[in-house]
Parts: structure tokens; C-alpha cells; sequence
């Protein structure tokens, strides 16, 4: 199984090519020194046999050779031999018919071969005399140049070259160590970081088809919301009409009793179906299917529009309104329906939870809002407050108690199921008021001290021909 | 495991798990330091400033056998630290057999547990069935006070699936005999699945013999 992939080698921590861990450079520069200190040429070879380095310099003995036929013949031998030869494990010396030798050193990584170096060819110290094998390679040979070539080889103590080829053996080991650590390191940053995001992809994924499905949900409880109002809409309807028939004597003339009976079967249902408008603008709003108009909208007439519609509540209950508009109030930007919905909302709330002879203000006055992150980094990006209008209204009523103040804008939630009895209402009001205003990119805020008041600050865009 | 049938070479894969600061480098820093420098190769620690492990630590053993066979140990760790889960589980990739390291100080009961789920569920991730693959336990760091009792443990033993080793890793007691056992369970598994005695007529007993004496240190200075 020798074709093993790269990953599996990885994984194994294994070193797949000398090359790949050690920098040509670094070993090129590595055997200059050692030429330079020790004069022997050095060559390093990986498993593969592609040269890694190559530092010598031409001998003028070898030089000689190949200008003779013969000595041409055995100089390419003996190199091409000692070219292939590849140690197991123990060093190889092998010798040239100059009298010199090359040493062939394996190095071996982790349990395996990787490579190996060659040095020389150098002449042993021991050796003093050229060899017969020298002077009789060719028969043109110059016996006087021969020898004088010879004397000038590069010349070393066996048992010195064995030092220095371990020493050398070391340090490209070494060398091979810290490029296959820091080759190991880089290889895990990236593949540690490639699973990590890996991970959280899926995660993301896992997320994203979670909300979905929530969405889906919630869609379907707007839906529901929204058939079921429409098909308690139709009988109820007939129901008051009926009643109303009734009442005018079209069925006969009535007693005291029964037009009594007849009044309270009337106001209860115009109760429920009030009711049941608001959970269908609920459900349409949550089905953002609400469709907001947007022209400019004048604060006085809306709030003159608003006291008139209220005051029969208020007089009915002694509770004086108070209604201000501000000089510099700007027009609004919304739907003139949707903004009385609103403020009507939250004046029949102020007068329905005011004790009697208390009084409502509603208030109108020049503001602004702020545009998300005005005040952070890169303001000047973002686009700064706006030009608003803040509509307040201010009763004095029983107050909110703290703990509930977050609560009230959630449909369904009354605050005190006991108010539910006396003041009538699902708790929709409020939730519907958030929704319009939110839909107006405007903000809703409300204060409240037990005992003494509720105040609801509503702050909406102006009209841009205002600002 | 990699067989190379031409070269009569196996490389096989363990690793040290377990929480951080349990003695998984310890272990290998023990072995290296023990075992025979012509068994045990370099070991290679890729760790931050603090003694923490980043990416995982590596120690190449080999046992060339007297029937021809050459056998590569690497013995891997993992980097304890709970951040670190996506390089454990990378390093997990392909292992043959796991040494749990466990810490024996009381408060790290939870560590140990903690650190057992996370195994065993990168083993899944990584297509290694944890029910399959040998895994020994060992507690560490039995010189420290407020620790498992030695009957404590011994009654842990009794119920356990995985064998029970101790170790003070630091001074190097425990972690030989920790190695053993994880080689043999590993080898025992791969006899199982490979039939390596009928493949390199090698058979289980006499390559633990071989192993343990290649790695028990000769008397003298190491060579290298
Ligand atoms: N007393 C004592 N200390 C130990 C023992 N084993 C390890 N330690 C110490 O515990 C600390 C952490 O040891 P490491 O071997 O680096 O732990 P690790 O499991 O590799 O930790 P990570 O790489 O972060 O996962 C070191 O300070 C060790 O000296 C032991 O047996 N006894
Ligand atoms: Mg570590």
C-alpha cells in the first residue's frame, strides 16, 4: 500500500517527502558551512532521489580524467553508483578507483528512511599513494599529472570524516525535526480552524431551519387568530342586528323590561365584537399583513377629532380632559385612521382607569428620535435623530406597579385579572397600540407610580415638509 | 492503522485522552524519558506558553520485530483544554486505541466525566465505534492529596469495562505499565480484526515480549 494519501500521512503525523519539511535553502546553506569548515564536498538526496543540495567544487584530478576516453568512462560509473546507492541504516564507504571515497549516510525519520547524504570524494589521511587502479584507468594517462592532481584532493582522518558526517547527520535531523513541527503546526491551525467552522455552519444551519419553523408556527397562530375573529364577526353581527330590530319595536311594542334586557344584550355584544375587531387587527398585524397608509397627518385636527369622540366617556365618568397642542408641533407621518386607533386606545384606557374627577391630559409637542446607533461608532453614518412628534397621555390613575410595566404590550396580558371584571377588555388594546406604533418606526414608553398615575409617551415621525 | 505490506510495516495510532492538566503530555514526557532511545524517537510538543497542549504532542515509537515486521507506535495527545474540541477531534482521526488519562484529585470528578462524554461522542463523529475501539483507563496524580481512595478504586475497577491503571506521571510510575496495557488491548483488537499473526506470523505474545523488551531501558547512558 504504497499509495498512501498526503491526509492519511497528516493524520498519522508522518512526514510524506524530505522536501516538503525541509527548505532547499536552509539545507543548501547548512552543507556550504560544512564545506567551507571541513573542505569535503556534500550532497543530500531525498528517498525519491531528486537532489535536495549540491555543494562541492570541480577537482582538478576529476577534471583531468575527463579529458581521457577511459577515465571519462569510470568517473561516470563510479558517480552513477554512488548516485543510487541507498543505505538501509549503516553508512556506506565507497570506494573510487582514484583512491578516494564517498560516504553515503542514510537518514532515517521517525522509523523510516526520508533521504540520505553523500560526502566526498575525499582522500583518507591514511592513504598516501594513488592507486594502481589511478594510473592504469587509460592508457593515455600522464602518471607525473595524475600524481600531482592526487596530492591536491581534499584529505581527511577516517574516523574525522565519521565524526563530522554524524555531526552533519544531527543537524539536518534537527533541522528535519523543527520543519515537520512547525509543518505539523500550520497544517492543525488550518485544519482546526476549517472544523471549527465547519461546526458552527452546521449549528447556523441547525438554527436558521429552527426559526423558520417557529415562524411558520407563529404565521399560523395570526391565521387562526384571524379566521376565527372573521367567523365570530358574521353571527355576531346578526345578533345586533336582530337586537336593534327589536328595540325599535319592529317585532312589537315592547315592555320596560324587556327594552332593559334588550339595551344590556346590545351593549355586551358590541363589547364582544369590539373584541373580536381587535384580535382581527392582531392577527393581522402579527401577519404583517396590515397595510399603513402614509401622508401627513395635523395634530390638531387629530387630537380635536380624539377629545370629541372621548368626551361622552369622560363626562359620563367626571373626568376632565386636558388637551394641549404645542406651537411647533410638526404634522405627523402615518395613517390618520391607525394614528386615532392609537391615541384613542390609550385616552379610553387613561379615562376607563382614572378615579372620578381625576383628569386625562394628552399632549402633543414638537421632539425627536433617534436613529439606531446615533450616538455610537461611526455616527456619522447612521442617520441621526429625526424630527418626531411625542404624543403624551397622562392619567391619574391606579398606577402600574413596576414588575408589570414590561408586560403590558404583550396581548393577552392584563395586568390585574380583577380589572379585567370591572374595566371589561382582553388586554389586546395595548398589544395592538405597540404593533401600530412600531409600524410608524415610531416608540412607545410608559411610566407609572402606584397610586398616583400612568403616563404613555408615544413618539412618532413627523411629516418631512415639517422638518 | 496503515499496513504496508511491501515495506512489512504497520503504523499504528494511540492516544492520550482526558481532561486539561490530567498528565497526558506528562505520560509521553515519562516515556520518552524511560523508554530505550533506540525504541523511542523524538518527542514532538506543540504547546502554548503555559504547559498547555495546542495542538497535541507526538511520540513515534518503533519495534522492529525478529520476524521482519516493523511496527510504528505514535502516541499522540490531545489538548485537554474544553476549546480546544474540534483539533481533539481531528487528532482522534483514525486512532486504534485511546489511554483515558483520569485525574485522581476529588474535584475533578466532574472533569473526568465531562471529558469521557466528549470522547466518546468525537469517537462517533469521527466513524470509531467507542464500544469497539480499546480504551484503558488510568489515574493520575496519585502523590496529591484529596484523591480517590486506592479502594475506591479498586471498587471502580470491579464495575469497570475499561481496565483500571494508576500513575503519578510526573516521577514516571504507572506509565509504563499503562503503555503495556494499551499496546497489548490495542494489538489484541487488531489480531481480531486484521489477523496481523496470519498476515506476519506474528502472534500477539511474542510481539508484547518484543515490545517489552525493546522498550526496557538497557543500564548505561542513552546513545542519543
Ligand atoms: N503532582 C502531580 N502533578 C502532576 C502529575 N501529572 C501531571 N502533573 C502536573 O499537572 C500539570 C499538567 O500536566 P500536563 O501533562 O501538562 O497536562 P495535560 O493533560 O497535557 O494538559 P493539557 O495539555 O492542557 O490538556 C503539570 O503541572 C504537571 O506537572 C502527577 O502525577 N502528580
Ligand atoms: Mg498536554
Amino acid at each position: 500500500m504504497h499509495d498512501q494519501t498526503d491526509a492519511a500521512d497528516i493524520m498519522m503525523g508522518d512526514v510524506v517527502r524530505l522536501e516538503d519539511v525541509l527548505s532547499r535553502d536552509s539545507v543548501t546553506s547548512v552543507c556550504k558551512s560544512f564545506f567551507s569548515l571541513f573542505g569535503l564536498p556534500v550532497r543530500v538526496i531525498t528517498h525519491e532521489g531528486d537532489l535536495l543540495a549540491d555543494v562541492h567544487r570541480d577537482q582538478p584530478l576529476c577534471n583531468y580524467l575527463n579529458t581521457l576516453d577511459a577515465g571519462e568512462r569510470e568517473c561516470a560509473k563510479t558517480v552513477g553508483v554512488v548516485r543510487d546507492l541507498e543505505p538501509e541504516l549503516q553508512t556506506i564507504v565507497h570506494p573510487c578507483f582514484t583512491g578516494a571515497v564517498y560516504r553515503i549516510v542514510p537518514l532515517e525519520y521517525q522509523g523510516r528512511p526520508i533521504g540520505r547524504f553523500i560526502v566526498g570524494p575525499y582522500v583518507p589521511a591514511e592513504t598516501t599513494q594513488p592507486p594502481a587502479s589511478l594510473l592504469s584507468v587509460d592508457a593515455a594517462i600522464d602518471s607525473a599529472a595524475a600524481c600531482g592532481h592526487f596530492e591536491t584532493m581534499p584529505r581527511v582522518r577516517e574516523h574525522i570524516a565519521k565524526e563530522i558526517s554524524d555531526h552533519l547527520k544531527g543537524v539536518l535531523e534537527l533541522l528535519l525535526f523543527s520543519g515537520h513541527r512547525a509543518q505539523l503546526a500550520s497544517t492543525m491551525q488550518v485544519a482546526s480552524v476549517r472544523e471549527n467552522y465547519r461546526e458552527l455552519a452546521e449549528k447556523n444551519e441547525a438554527l436558521e431551519s429552527s426559526l423558520d419553523e417557529l415562524k411558520q408556527l407563529d404565521q399560523l397562530k395570526s391565521t387562526f387568530l384571524a379566521t376565527v375573529s372573521h367567523e365570530l364577526r358574521s353571527p355576531l353581527t346578526s345578533i345586533i342586528g336582530y337586537t336593534e330590530m327589536l328595540e325599535s319595536g319592529a317585532a312589537g311594542a315592547l315592555s320596560d323590561g324587556q327594552a332593559e334586557f334588550l339595551g344590556t344584550i346590545r351593549s355586551k355584544a358590541d363589547q364582544l365584537l369590539g373584541l373580536i375587531s381587535s384580535l382581527l387587527d392582531l392577527g393581522r398585524l402579527e401577519a404583517k399583513s396590515l397595510d399603513l397608509k402614509h401622508e401627513s397627518v395635523d395634530a390638531h385636527a387629530l387630537l380635536s377629532d380624539l377629545a370629541a369622540t372621548i368626551v361622552p366617556t369622560a363626562n359620563r365618568r367626571n373626568v376632565a380632559l386636558d388637551v394641549q397642542v404645542g406651537e411647533q408641533t410638526p404634522k405627523l407621518w402615518g395613517d390618520p385612521v391607525r394614528l386615532s386607533q392609537i391615541l384613542l386606545n390609550l385616552a379610553d384606557n387613561a379615562v376607563k382607569f382614572s378615579d372620578e374627577g381625576g383628569t386625562v391630559t394628552i399632549r402633543a409637542e414638537r421632539g425627536d428620535i433617534d436613529a439606531a446607533g446615533a450616538s455610537g461608532l461611526g455616527a456619522a453614518l447612521f442617520s441621526a435623530s429625526r424630527p418626531a412628534v411625542v404624543l403624551t397621555i397622562e392619567d391619574g390613575g391606579m398606577g402600574i406597579a413596576e414588575q408589570n410595566l414590561s408586560k403590558i404590550f404583550d396581548a393577552f396580558y392584563q395586568v390585574d385579572a380583577g380589572t379585567t371584571r370591572v374595566h371589561g377588555g382582553a388586554g389586546l388594546g395595548l398589544s395592538i397600540v405597540k404593533q401600530l406604533v412600531d409600524g410608524h418606526e415610531g416608540k412607545i414608553e410608559v411610566t407609572s407610580t402606584p397610586g398616583e398615575g400612568t403616563t404613555f409617551v408615544v413618539t412618532l415621525p413627523a411629516a418631512d415638509d415639517d422638518a | 492503522m496503515q499496513i504496508d505490506f511491501a515495506a512489512k510495516e504497520l503504523t499504528v495510532k494511540l492516544v492520550y485522552y482526558g481532561p486539561a492538566l490530567s498528565g497526558k503530555t506528562s505520560n509521553l514526557r515519562a516515556i520518552h524519558w524511560l523508554g530505550t532511545s533506540s525504541a523511542c524517537g523524538e518527542l514532538m510538543t506543540l504547546e502554548t506558553q503555559n504547559d498547555r497542549t495546542l495542538f497535541f504532542d507526538m511520540l513515534p515509537i518503533t519495534v522492529s520485530s525478529g520476524t521482519g515486521l516493523k511496527v510504528r507506535l505514535k502516541l499522540f495527545t490531545v489538548p485537554g483544554q474544553v476549546m480546544h474540541n474540534a483539533t481533539r477531534r481531528l487528532v482522534l482521526q483514525g486512532t486504534d486505541g485511546v489511554a483515558f488519562i483520569a485525574d485522581s484529585q476529588r474535584s475533578e470528578a466532574d472533569a473526568n466525566r465531562e471529558s469521557f462524554l466528549n470522547l466518546k461522542r468525537n469517537l462517533q463523529e469521527n466513524k470509531i465505534d467507542p464500544d469497539g475501539i480499546p480504551i484503558i483507563i488510568q489515574f493520575n496524580k496519585r502523590d496529591m492529596s484529596s484523591i480517590r481512595t486506592d479502594e475506591e478504586l479498586e471498587l471502580i475497577a470491579q464495575r469497570s469495562k475499561e481496565p483500571i491503571y494508576k500513575a503519578v506521571a510526573t516521577r514516571g510510575y504507572g506509565v509504563m505499565q499503562t503503555l503495556r496495557g494499551l499496546i497489548r488491548d490495542t494489538w489484541a483488537k487488531l489480531e481480531d480484526d486484521h489477523q496481523l499473526e496470519e498476515k506476519f506470523g506474528i502472534s500477539p505474545i511474542r510481539f508484547m515480549t518484543e515490545v517489552e523488551a525493546k522498550l526496557k531501558h538497557d543500564p548505561g547512558p542513552r546513545e542519543r
